[in-house]
């Protein structure tokens, strides 16, 4: 499915996202106050789990003043890659859902559920599967449905986990009138000088004038007005994704030997992951399809664990799911097919906003992971690093040199 | 700089940064660089050579230094003169004393 677009939103927030993965993986941090430490920045707090900030620990803060706050602040060198990597997989949990998903930051993603209630029924039944598929109920998820993703959010913050807001067409108005203006997309400067007006809730900024508001606060205020105003819906946009990729063998003559079937399994996973579709994606489902002898058929599928572009990665797996349940007969045409993607390392945190945010426990992963896949497609290294050899030399040429980045 | 992968370095697989340039240079009469031309050209009339579209004026000579060195194996003697280019661009020229050449390459 590519570029759908839903009216009406639901809004799964998952606050604190990173401090829950944190948790997910290490379960002895549940019950301690913690905090992650800014990427950017190792010196400062990045998030507080709600036992560090009742004892003061705050976003911004620098380590010895949280340590100063509360001596047994358990305190965590940040993994950005680890948190796109379950949020990648929290939106394809997602997708088994609706079709229709846009995520927005870690931990907060929209579901298009224009057409679900032929499907699941009511908006709270929508809002349950999806909690459900999204396996967030233990990570104290906020659901919110509304017609519009601002909307959709705003009810999200004022839900509670287990306690979705839906708020219909008909109560949206008075619903949003009534909210604070903290839920308003403006930076810092801008809800100071409107908490300064006099303003407190949406329906007080949405009393003046949207010429006024636009001539005080610019194009942000202006979209700020017509969103608080009910004026605009923005609809959720589905990402778009490459369709399934599909690679096929026919054998001369019908073939039954397992480790015949597992090299070519290897061999059609080499050839869909040059073909151009899936530049930029790593695959996260894969399927093998045969058809046998006197007409019958076989399946296996896998979902791997972690979206990969390099054959090592993707063939194990298939290959284990071959010897549980071999074809019942001989094969006389393999296929294997790509169903499922997630975006590829040249979104990982390598460069652009992730060369700048990522943490340093991350980046050596990021950085082996591009290596390793450029150095698949290409078959040679492109990634350099500089070297120090004679620095102090007077010969500038001599002072540095590129050697081959390997991991 | 990347922080080192504490994998053992192979010289083999070291490549140059930074190598020198040749580079065509005009001097004035006090032997300082006035322009600096990447390519070849082509001589105008008479063997001249005037300046062309590959060509760039030097806007201010910063420092200028000598290296005499390595003796004992393959000398060298250059004569360096760091340089601003029109355009703003920041670059080392050297003259090889030993060919008259000169190259250019990054401070």
């Amino acid at each position: 499915m590519q570029g759908l677009t839903s009216e009406h939103a639901a809004c799964l927030w998952i606050p604190l996202f990173p401090l829950r993965c944190e948790e997910e993986r290490r379960p002895d941090l549940v019950g301690r106050p913690t905090a992650l430490l800014a990427p950017e920045d190792s010196r400062r707090i990045w998030q507080a789990s709600p036992l560090a900030r009742r004892q003061g620990v705050q976003p911004g803060l620098t380590v010895s003043q949280a340590i100063g706050l509360c001596p047994t602040l358990a305190l965590l060198e940040p993994d950005p890659v680890f948190y796109d990597e379950q949020f990648a997989r929290l939106l394809l949990r997602l997708e088994q859902v609706s079709p229709v998903i846009e995520p927005a930051e870690l931990g907060r993603a929209y579901v298009g559920v224009d057409g679900l209630e032929g499907l699941y029924g009511s908006p709270l039944r929508q809002l349950e599967i999806i909690e459900r598929a999204a396996e967030a109920d233990e990570r104290g998820a906020r659901l919110g449905w509304a017609r519009g993703k601002f909307a959709a959010w705003v009810a999200a913050t004022r839900a509670k986990p287990g306690e979705p807001v839906i708020v219909t067409d008909e109560a949206r108005a008075t619903f949003l009138q009534a909210q604070p203006l903290a839920v308003l997309p403006l930076d810092a400067d801008d809800h100071r000088r409107l908490q300064q007006l006099g303003l407190k809730s949406l329906g007080d900024f949405t009393a003046l004038p949207e010429a006024a508001v636009t001539a005080q606060f610019g194009r942000s205020g202006r979209a700020a007005w017509r969103l608080a105003a009910g004026r605009v819906d923005e609809p959720v946009r589905g990402q778009i994704r490459p369709q399934p990729i599909v690679a096929t063998l026919d054998f001369p003559s019908p073939v039954a030997d397992g480790g015949m079937l597992a090299h070519t399994i290897g061999v059609l996973i080499e050839h869909a992951l040059r073909d151009p579709r899936r530049t930029g994606w790593r695959v996260q489902a894969a399927r093998v399809r045969a058809a046998l002898e006197q007409g019958a058929s076989w399946m296996i599928e896998v979902l791997l664990k972690d979206p990969a572009a390099l054959r090592e990665r993707i063939l194990p797996p298939l290959v284990t799911r071959l010897e549980q349940t071999p074809p019942t007969g001989a094969v006389e045409r393999l296929t294997v097919e790509f169903t499922a993607f997630a975006r590829g390392t040249d979104e990982l945190q390598l460069f652009a906003r992730d060369a700048v945010a990522a943490a340093r426990a991350g980046r050596h992963r990021a950085l082996r992971a591009a290596a390793r896949e450029i150095h698949q497609r290409l078959k040679r290294h492109m990634l350099y690093r500089v070297i120090e050899v004679q620095p102090w030399s007077r010969l500038p040429e001599r002072r540095y040199a590129l050697i081959a980045f390997e991991p | 700089m990347v922080a080192p992968a504490r994998t053992p370095l192979r010289p083999d697989r070291l490549r140059a940064l930074n190598l020198p340039s040749a580079v065509e240079v005009g001097l004035d009469t006090w032997g300082r660089p006035m322009w600096v031309r990447e390519s070849a050209d082509e001589e105008g009339a008479e063997g001249e050579r005037g300046r062309d579209a590959d060509e760039r004026g030097v806007e201010e000579v910063l420092e200028e230094w000598r290296i005499d060195d390595e003796w004992w194996r393959t000398p060298i003697h250059r004569r360096y003169v760091e340089v601003v280019l029109e355009g703003g661009a920041h670059v080392v020229l050297f003259e090889d004393v030993m060919t008259g050449e000169w190259y250019m390459q990054q401070p």
